[in-house]
């Protein structure tokens, strides 16, 4: 009997929202409302006619403003990386010149006097240590700049307004303007990006904006961007330029990927993603001045060191890795050699070699670990790496052994530039991958996001090698 | 039904500095539930830190946290589960953005609800809790941001205030850690049941719903004798949302 | 990597794209057009039969086998075939010249009324998709919704009554509301009425009704009526119809004591320094974006202030209940208001 009672409700409530008529949302509203407005009448009191945040309002007079608006955002972002870029350099060299000078030929010695095999010797010093270390030395330092940076602007309020300004560019390219801010937190992390999209009301939208946050540089890509252009880019100009030179080309790759981030929306909103774009409303808060130290050191701790934490868990196995491929031989080559060789065609025709495609299919688990994979399988290649052993990752206390390495490999400037690229359009990490599939429960377009960009990579890089060789 | 309200300055001559402690993430066993809900933006994520010693991300930002955090406190001897939610406008809605925060509120059956507001908006900020009032009787009003309320020049009665909605109201500045103290002790009395709340219920609903409303509630009393908020469903059940209709048919909410 | 040469990579290359282009092409493409024809049409045949008997039967008309053929676009024989087999199965009957619906055939027919209809709701309610949009996409969907799915959108939507051109939607159990109204055509001049039903057939009519920016639920006043034209005022703007088009919009009729908001504006014309209050949203406006604008505080009475223009035009924030919302201009026409 309660069934019916209850089934009695129901059909009592269908009936009393049809007398009701369509207004009722709007009448419910407007009741809650009123009644706010009681209640703040009595209880909050105004001490003077000054109008509330009027600082406020003249600094979005100039960030909003036709003038200054664009411009400053990429001074931002320019000032951003520089600190990132310039600041970086004394801690890494320092970092490498104790990790890989001092520690590493101590741990060897040390390894030596108590008789360990020279398999396992090699497996744990020459594999996962390198790795790590390497890692440490080449990704703590911008990290460790770039994320408190990030977090400064963040908790200023600033982020809203940029998603603000390039609202009406996402509009036209048939995405929500908070895909701004998800593209932001993908400039952090991607998979951070990823789950960001929440905030996404629009299920088409926030697909679209899924799909494209890999076109955000992750901080597991800004180093290798960073690394290679002060190499390749910053060299082709007199010394004094290098930095401005290195700088531009970073930013360069950055905005690009913005670029892409836009077509691919706009291309998929066009077909498989078609639809209107549905409706924006965002909050502008006030301005808060951040708390200085405090939001340096949490940042730090919190998102430096766990982001490290992740890479130095990606990047041992990934040293032992290599070092197993690098000494497991089949028949007259190693397996790396091998692979190596069999990509090298392709390669080629993407203007670069078959040792990156490969570094790129090691590095699937995370991005950081791509250029010490790189370096370590262009030594092995070129045999240049003389008493040290196969699998063994170079020590590199400067950008210019480095560069002296790439260079043994036969890289020009060409693949310098197609790297850059290349990082900036391939698959997404695993987590990443992982973060997609959780979001959207759908492997269908769990498989898009992954392979859209290394598609879209291929064909980049393989149309600027062609023209870059028709017009060397 | 009794309602004492109490101002911020009663309270904090009672916190037990000593019977506090952060426990972090450490959840087990614990003896109530507290809901951080609110507006995007408000503070929620930063009072849930002050109060638990974690570090959920928070930025100026609404729509920062996009899932649900828990963490716990200790607070003379009793554990706290806290959650911290992602911010909501409205429970009316039934936008995909706020779900979770959206079904926690109604369905996660907390112990206390600690609605946190921007004191410097709090006309657009009552629009979320006088919803959240027609469905629980144990909430506690978080006034954050009075430091910037005050360099605002805004001056809030909460005597006042919290007699107009029945529930206890604090003031914090939750990022420099003042008004903590007083929230923890105010939650710690309302999970006790040592301050009975008597919430606001909404006044001016036009007259048609509130027929409609009364019509409806006394029918659902009829066959659930016990829920509080029948007022609620009814208000839910005209909307025709499904969520209600499954629960009033399993009568799970009791 | 002897015959390796830039020019012929590049040829290559577009070669293989322009033929990936040819097979994929949203549409058109080769494989599309392979994989959509192999799946059996017979099922859709049967229910636009269906339909189409159902529409003419509540107009008090009646088809013979070949109005039938002459107005679905189907190859001749293939409804022939449908119609065979839908006599065999009782869902039609043929008597003499006539075929007309069974019980169980207006039922069936029914259905594909309520799945459509609700699906055209569903695309206002939840979708941006552009109103001149959602009928080709519900004629497309509502061969795919079974019955049990129509349920739960049903619910999901809230059971609505009507679709959002003002049509009932038919109950699970085969009920349909009256659309009670006249004619604009039939008003008397001054009279206060709210748009309840626009006929979306025939479509050069109904596009033009949408191009003129009416839609249902707003209220209008009639200024002016000739046999030429129809003047009305609604929403701050005014409207001139001529009266085949007027015909086709059904308003019912509200009480003298509405107050009908003259000189209204829109939110979109706001200048800086201006201040305004809000008088309503426009039913252009729908579900969940409404109810977010609401929550925003735009409801009626509120005081809003233009806060900050954009280096590209749009979006614009405006000031409301001490906070800055930014809104595209799109959703700011719809809102209106009455300048201080
Ligand atoms: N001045 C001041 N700023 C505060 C206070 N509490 C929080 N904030 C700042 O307000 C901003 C928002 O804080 P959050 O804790 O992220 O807000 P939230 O309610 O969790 O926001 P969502 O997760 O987006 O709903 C941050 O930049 C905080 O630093 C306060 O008491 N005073
Ligand atoms: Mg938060």
């Amino acid at each position: 009997m309660n069934t019916n009672k209850i089934d009695h409700i129901i059909a009592l409530s269908n009936d009393l929202r049809w007398q009701i008529g369509d207004e009722f949302h709007d009448n419910l509203a407007e009741g809650i409302y009123a009644d706010a407005a009681e209640i703040v009448k009595g209880a909050v009191r105004k001490k003077d006619e000054k109008g509330t945040f009027r600082i406020d309002t003249k600094i979005d007079k100039i960030i909003t403003s036709k003038v200054w608006g664009f411009p400053l955002m990429f001074i931002i972002l320019a000032v951003v990386l520089w600190m990132t870029i310039v600041g970086a350099n004394y801690p890494s060299a320092m970092l490498s010149g104790l990790l890989l000078d001092t520690i590493h030929p101590a741990l060897k010695g040390f390894a030596s006097n108590i008789g360990m095999p020279w398999w396992l010797d090699g497996f744990l010093i020459d594999g996962v240590y390198l790795a790590v270390a390497w890692v440490i030395a080449v990704m703590l330092p911008p990290m460790a700049i770039f994320f408190p940076l990030f977090t400064l602007l963040e908790d200023f309020g600033y982020l809203p307004r940029v998603a603000f300004n390039l609202d009406h560019l996402f509009k036209l390219s048939g995405a929500h303007g908070k895909q701004a801010l998800t593209m932001s937190m993908g400039f952090g992390c991607n998979a951070a990006g990823i789950v960001a999209t929440r905030i996404i009301d629009s299920p088409r939208e926030r697909l679209i904006a899924i799909i494209t946050n890999n076109f955000s540089l992750c901080n597991g890509r800004w180093p290798t961007q960073i690394l290679i252009a002060t190499i390749f880019v910053g060299a082709l100009v007199p010394a004094s330029y290098s930095g401005i030179m290195s700088l531009a080309a970073v930013i360069g790759i950055a905005v690009l990927g913005m670029v892409f981030m836009f077509l691919v929306s706009w291309g998929l909103s066009k077909t498989v993603l078609k639809g209107e774009v549905s409706t924006f409303n965002l909050e502008l808060p006030p301005y808060r001045p951040p708390r200085f130290w405090k939001t340096i050191y949490t940042s730090i701790i919190d998102r430096t060191l766990i982001v490290l934490w992740r890479a130095i868990v990606f990047a041992a196995p990934a040293g032992a890795v290599i070092w197993l491929i690098s000494n497991i031989y089949l028949g007259d080559a190693s397996i790396a050699t091998w692979l190596i060789d069999s990509l090298d065609g392709f390669g080629f025709l993407l203007g670069l070699n078959g040792v990156i495609l490969v570094a790129y299919i090691v590095a699937i688990p995370a991005n950081e670990i791509v250029i010490p994979t790189i370096l370590m399988l262009t030594v092995l290649v070129t045999g240049i790496s003389a008493g040290e052993g196969a699998g063994v990752m170079f020590e590199l206390d400067s950008a210019t052994a480095t560069g002296d390495i790439l260079r043994a490999g036969g890289w020009t400037l060409l693949t310098a530039i197609n790297l850059m690229l290349f990082s900036l359009l391939h698959n997404p990490c695993s987590t990443t991958i992982y973060t997609i599939y959780k979001e959207t429960k759908s492997v269908k377009w769990t498989t898009v996001a992954s392979v859209l960009p290394v598609i879209l990579g291929f064909v980049v890089t393989f149309l600027v090698a062609q023209i870059w060789r028709l017009l060397a | 039904m009794e309602v004492k309200p109490k101002s911020a300055c009663e309270t904090c001559v009672q916190f037990n500095a000593d019977g506090l402690k952060k426990l972090g993430v450490n959840t087990s066993d614990f003896d109530f539930v507290v809901a951080l809900a609110g507006n995007p933006n408000t503070g929620k994520s930063t009072v849930f830190n002050a109060m638990t010693g974690l570090r959920q991300h928070t930025g100026n930002w609404p729509g920062k946290t996009v899932t649900r955090a828990e963490g716990a406190f200790e607070y003379n001897k009793e554990k706290f589960k806290l959650v911290d939610l992602p911010g909501t406008y409205s429970l009316l809605s039934t936008s995909e953005d706020e779900e979770v925060a959206r079904n926690f509120i109604l369905f996660g059956k907390p112990s206390v609800t600690v609605i946190v507001v921007d004191a410097s908006r709090l006309e657009r900020n009552l629009n979320l809790v006088l919803q959240i009032l027609e469905i629980t009787n144990n909430a506690v009003l978080c006034l954050n941001l009075m430091d910037e309320a005050q360099r605002n020049n805004l001056e809030i009665n909460t005597r006042t205030l919290a007699k107009d909605l029945g529930i206890p109201v604090v003031p914090t500045s939750a990022r420099y850690n003042r008004g903590i103290p007083e929230l923890i002790q105010t939650i710690s009395e309302l999970a006790n049941g040592k301050i009975v709340c008597k919430p606001h219920r909404i006044k001016n609903i036009p007259k048609n719903i509130e027929q409609a409303l009364e019509k409806l509630s006394a029918e659902i009393k009829e066959v659930y004798p016990d829920i509080p908020n029948s007022r609620w469903i009814a208000l839910r059940l005209l909307e025709g949302d499904r969520n209600i209709i499954e629960t009033l048919k399993t009568g799970e909410f009791v | 990597m002897n015959t390796y040469n830039p020019i012929t990579a590049l040829a290559v290359f577009f070669a293989l794209s322009i033929l990936a282009y040819l097979l994929f092409r949203p549409n058109k493409g080769w494989f599309w057009l392979i994989k959509n024809s192999s799946v059996s049409n017979d099922k859709i045949v049967v229910e636009d039969v269906l339909k189409l008997l159902y529409h003419n039967e509540n107009a008090d008309k009646h088809l013979n086998v070949n109005d039938i053929i002459r107005t679905l676009k189907y190859n001749d024989k293939l409804i022939l075939e449908c119609i065979n087999r839908m006599s065999h199965h009782a869902l039609i009957s043929i008597e003499g010249d006539s075929v007309k619906l069974t019980k169980s055939g207006s039922d069936y027919a029914l259905r594909i009324v309520r799945a459509h209809r609700l699906w055209e709701k569903f695309l206002a309610e939840k979708t941006g998709f552009k109103e001149s949009e959602w009928h080709e996409r519900a004629e497309r969907m509502e061969h795919e919704l079974s019955k049990v799915e129509a349920d739960i959108l049903s619910s999901q939507l809230g059971n609505p009554q009507f679709d959002p051109h003002g049509d009932p939607i038919p109950t699970n159990t085969g009920k349909i509301a009256k659309v009670k109204g006249i004619p604009v055509s039939e008003l008397s001049i001054g009279t206060i009425g709210r748009i309840v039903h626009i006929k979306d057939k025939p479509e050069i009519i109904y596009k033009q009704i949408l191009a003129e920016n009416i839609h249902i639920g707003s209220v209008i006043r009639i200024m002016e009526k000739t046999p030429a034209r129809i003047e009305f005022h609604s929403e701050g703007e005014a409207f001139v119809l001529a009266p085949i088009m007027a015909g086709n919009i059904t308003v019912s009729v509200l009480e003298k004591d509405v107050v009908f908001e003259e000189n209204l504006a829109r939110l979109s014309i706001l200048k800086e320094n201006e201040t305004a209050k809000i008088i309503g949203i426009s039913k252009e406006i729908r579900g969940d974006s409404r109810r977010r604008l609401l929550d925003l505080g735009f409801v009626k009475g509120a005081e809003v202030k233009l806060d900050l223009l954009n280096p590209l035009g749009d979006p614009r924030a405006f000031l409301i209940k001490g906070t800055s919302i930014a809104l595209r201009q799109n959703q700011a026409s719809k809102i209106l208001i009455q300048k201080d």
